[in-house]
């Protein structure tokens, strides 16, 4: 039997004109009072007065009596002026529901208030919601609330992966070659006007290939085909036929693509590689309805369409730099928040009691904000109109207090929660391998570089430019990942400041206190605070007795400058594509050199020998052994000196339940809901 | 008249095509392509996306094809960064969030700080005027940013905070006069505050000449009152200054104020530039450096125009 109830719209920030019912209530009484209640409808509701007698020429008999007779012609004039001005600007749009009707996991109908989540995100907006065109976490954001991939990562448990668009994982068979995927049941795109009669219909496996299809079509600009280059069986050669045919044949048939059924499919790839499966979690590589791209064409990256739990109603729900407003998909697949005994003991505290085993998603309506500047996010957060935020670096001293890094008492007593995220980053001083000074394998030019990474204090960078947040760790592989050093310090390293050492090495590289050593040409790309840190390290190579020749560029000119092999010593930050070690040690895989990722053109045919072992492999103890042993030799080698993962500072109003911060992926919206 | 405005303008044209010229040779020295593509891209996207883009044509086909495009109001190229959506797309969209802004806050300065200068000039040397000047002097000391970061904090976040209900929005835009003043009006008042102060002084100067002409002299001397010579007499010889100020002024009325745009989260024109500059958008960058230069060159002509129409003594022969 259905139960209902009517009660107050939860108001959101962006919301603005809903009507209340009578017998409403305020639940979150923190939360300012609603936008139309304010004194400017009043104003409003005046100058329209006004502006009417203005326009027809009646009586202005009930005008204030501040307004004099004979100024009234004028205010008439400038307000119907105004009027007319300000009405060439649109009306509002409204986007308000006073209240859903929703099924229950039990089968029961239930009216009830929307859950409407407001989120910032710290950008002028995604750039386009095809998955295919996409290549930044904003658009990542946007586009896997609306999108889904065939599988996730497991949200409040450990980081691996999970299926979502499949029925379970997918088999692999032929010694790691075959992957033979069954979808799941139930699952349908979301109603379009592009589908007939604007229902949407099931998904099946033509989609998933058309969808990865899509990322070989140079006409859709896809910025990610390096995720699929050369891992299926003539994709390749697929690629490069249909872009040199006068039209891309979406039908034509590729030999590692086989579909079984409508639920079944196999892929075989051209050689066992484990991160396919990290590959097939990306946002780029998610499905889409062949319908919508085709009705809407170059319009689709503005109309998206997908299976996912939140749906973009209309393309004026989105405007750039302002907002994106999603709602709720009804038709979303049965997909449930874990059950109490799957999630950790630790994490009970974020959820909300009633949230275990729910279907998903929990909210009705997700409005994000878009912040160009830190300021208004972090004034809004305050003001508890957005549930989290980030932390800018200016807020850092108000909201923790410096010497334990821990939240302000104020704070905690108004039940906000901190959370520290750390990246998957790896922040490094590469040196270009084939430099006839910094570069080569020999010893002495070894030492050098030794060194020089002994001379660079990490810690001072992290205390002088990041309040000491980062964590500061040797070789390329992040924290929490597999074949990442105990407390992030490895047993041999050359990390410093060890002056000392550093001259012993120099000496033993032939510049005995430096002397002879050429000037040291270090690109990097200016901008944040690029150039007080190159500042800093001037400074600590000065120590002993290095000159640096500074080159601050773009970033495009300094990638340009590092693809040609002209940088002889450079620095940038690589993140994580997927979280497996794998993706960073490939940076000093022999094949990948400049122009390719290995932009240290690192060449140690005992490490490839290791990477193309590791490459099949899925993660074990044994994996992580040659991990390390791989990191080892590039600690040894000093092809790159670091490194350093950022941390970033999270802060949540108590009304949202069920978050834990992570920027490994980013469909966890479903999860989230409002405390009662 | 008609006459001098053709003049004016054909005389502008070649001037329009070398400044074309110029923008066109100046965003190529740096390969846009590979600064769009990022990290990731080959060489062989780099040249698919150069030919999409029709970047790989002689210099002087793509010198035509954009005139081409500005001569017909064609403004029909896909947007690098947002596909499918075009430049026009992209420019419209941000014109009356811009105009919402720069319009009122032009109107209201240009009112406030002529009243002031006309009061500074009207009390010359008095407690009054220096006091006007010191706080024309101390406002034009302090900088934009400032205004902005303590405008949005204390006028739209504390007075939430002190009065439990929000008079001003801190962040976002909506459309609709009805909205205007929650999420349009403290923008605008720190773009008063802010111009106020520059504004101010050059008036007062202007309307200070202006009182030290023969002609006023000879009002007094006939009688006239003090208003009515300030009105009357020495505001309408010092709009010539006043004309040239405001005119200077309208071609910024398209691209908004950057920094306010950013920090009130409006999505006007400042902040679609900066972000078309941000992620490398190149037919956004050169249609709006095209279409601002355009503007510019009216609007130097419009000048000349309204000197003519407020001064007699302009000959346009």
């Amino acid at each position: 039997m259905a139960a209902t109830c009517v009660a107050l719209v939860r108001r959101s920030p962006l919301t603005r004109k809903s009507a209340l019912t009578q017998n409403s209530k305020r639940r979150d009484n923190q939360r300012p009072q609603p936008l139309s209640t304010n004194r400017w409808t009043s104003l409003f509701e005046l100058l329209s007065v006004l502006a009417d007698r203005a326009m027809h020429g009646r009586s202005g008999a009930t005008l204030p009596t501040v307004v004099s007779h004979d100024s009234r012609f004028s205010v008439r004039v400038c307000v119907a002026s105004l009027v007319a001005f300000f009405l060439c600007v649109g009306c509002e749009k409204g986007t308000n529901v006073s209240v859903v009707t929703v099924s229950t996991s039990d089968g029961q109908t239930i009216t009830r208030e929307p859950i409407v989540l407001s989120l910032p995100m710290r950008t002028d907006g995604p750039k386009s919601m095809d998955p295919v065109r996409g290549s930044t976490t904003y658009d990542n954001r946007a586009c896997c609330q609306v999108y889904e991939t065939l599988v996730e990562y497991r949200y409040l448990g450990p980081l691996e992966l999970k299926p979502l668009l499949l029925a379970e994982m997918p088999e692999v068979v032929n010694h790691g070659t075959v992957y033979r995927f069954k979808l799941k049941e139930g699952v349908r795109f979301q109603d379009d006007p592009c589908f007939p009669g604007g229902r949407g219909r099931p998904l099946t496996s033509a989609d998933v290939f058309y969808s990865w299809k899509r990322m070989a079509d140079n006409d859709n600009s896809p910025k990610s085909w390096w995720l699929l280059k050369g891992a299926i069986k003539g994709f390749d050669s697929y690629r490069e036929e249909q872009n040199a045919a006068e039209t891309f044949d979406y039908d034509a048939e590729v030999a590692g693509m086989r579909i079984i059924n409508d639920r079944e499919f196999e892929v075989e790839l051209n050689q066992p590689v484990y991160r396919f499966m990290y590959v097939l979690a990306m946002f780029q590589l998610s499905i889409v309805p062949r319908e919508a791209v085709e009705t809407y064409q170059e319009r689709f990256g503005l109309h998206p369409v997908g299976t996912g739990p939140f749906q973009l109603r209309d393309e004026s729900d989105w405007e750039r730099a302002n907002y994106l407003i999603l709602h709720r998909n009804p038709d979303y697949h049965a997909c449930h928040f874990p059950l109490k005994e799957e999630v950790p003991e630790a994490l009970h505290g974020f959820c909300k009691e009633d949230s275990f085993g729910k279907r998903l998603p929990l909210a009705d309506r997700v409005e994000i904000s878009f912040f160009i500047q830190d300021q208004p996010m972090w004034l809004k957060f305050r003001s508890r109109e957005v549930l989290y935020s980030q932390v800018p670096a200016e807020s850092y001293p108000s909201a923790f207090i410096k010497r334990t890094g821990k939240l302000r008492d104020s704070y905690v007593a108004e039940g906000i929660v901190h959370h520290a995220v750390p990246l998957l980053d790896y922040i490094f001083f590469g040196f270009n391998m084939e430099d006839k000074l910094l570069g080569g394998d020999d010893d002495k030019n070894r030492y050098l570089r030794q060194a020089i990474s002994l001379a660079i204090d990490w810690d001072e960078r992290n205390a002088m430019f990041y309040n000491g947040n980062n964590i500061v760790y040797d070789g390329p592989i992040p924290p929490g990942l597999d074949g990442y050093p105990v407390n992030g310090r490895a047993p041999k390293n050359y990390r410093g400041p060890n002056i000392e050492k550093a001259n012993e090495l120099l000496a033993k590289a032939g510049y005995p206190g430096g002397k002879g050593l050429p000037e040291i040409d270090y690109y990097v790309s200016r901008g944040a605070n690029n150039e007080e840190q190159t500042e800093l390290l001037t400074r600590q190579l000065a120590k002993i007795h290095l000159a640096m020749n500074l080159h601050l560029v773009d970033f495009s000119t300094l990638i340009n400058a590092i693809t040609k092999k002209k940088a002889p010593m450079f620095s940038f930050a690589w993140g994580s594509d997927y979280p497996d070690g794998e993706n960073n040690l490939a940076l000093f895989y022999g094949p990948n050199r400049s122009p390719g990722s290995n932009h240290f053109n690192y060449q140690n045919p005992e490490f490839d020998d290791l990477y193309e072992q590791i490459r099949g492999m899925a993660p074990s103890p044994e994996r992580t052994k040659i991990y390390q042993q791989m990191r080892d030799m590039v600690i040894e080698d000093v092809p790159a000196i670091g490194s350093m993962a950022r941390t970033r500072n999270y802060v949540v109003n108590p009304q949202l339940r069920n978050f834990l911060p992570t920027e490994n992926f980013y469909n966890w919206v479903k999860y989230l809901d409002l405390a009662e | 008249m008609w006459t001098f405005i053709f003049r004016r303008l054909v005389y502008n044209v070649p001037v329009y095509l070398a400044i074309l010229l110029f923008v066109m040779a100046a965003l190529r020295v740096s390969d846009p392509v590979p600064g769009f593509l990022g990290k990731n891209a080959s060489q062989e996207d780099y040249d698919a996306f150069r030919q999409k883009a029709g970047l790989d044509q002689p210099f002087l086909k793509q010198y035509v094809d954009f005139v081409k495009s500005i001569v017909t109001c064609d403004f029909s190229t896909e947007s690098w960064d947002r596909t499918g959506a075009t430049v026009q797309d992209r420019l419209t969209k941000c014109i009356l969030p811009t105009l919402s802004l720069t319009v009122p806050a032009l109107i209201i300065t240009s009112i406030v700080s002529v009243t002031i200068g006309l009061i500074s000039a009207y009390f010359r040397g008095g407690l009054i005027d220096r006091t006007l000047v010191f706080l024309a002097v101390l406002g034009m000391s302090v900088s934009f940013l400032v205004y902005i970061i303590l405008g949005q904090y204390f006028g739209a976040y504390m007075l939430t905070r002190a009065l439990g209900t929000p008079v001003f929005a801190i962040h976002g835009y909506r459309p609709g006069l009805e909205n205007w003043p929650f999420y349009m009006l403290l923008p605008v008042m720190i773009s008063v505050i802010v111009s106020m102060g520059y504004d101010t002084r050059f008036y007062r100067a202007a309307i200070v000449e202006e009182t030290g002409q023969d002609y006023i002299t000879t009002a007094r001397a006939k009688g006239a009152s003090g208003r009515k010579v300030l009105f009357v007499h020495v505001l309408r010889n010092a709009l010539i200054p006043i004309i040239t100020r405001i005119m200077i002024t309208l071609p910024f009325l398209i691209t908004g104020s950057v920094l306010l745009e950013s920090y009130f989260g409006i999505p006007g024109m400042g902040n679609e530039l900066i972000s078309a500059i941000n992620s490398k958008d190149f037919p956004i960058i050169q249609a709006f450096t095209a279409v601002f230069a355009g503007v510019f060159i009216l609007s130097n002509i419009l000048t000349d125009v309204c000197y003519a129409i407020v001064d007699p003594r302009v000959r346009l022969s």
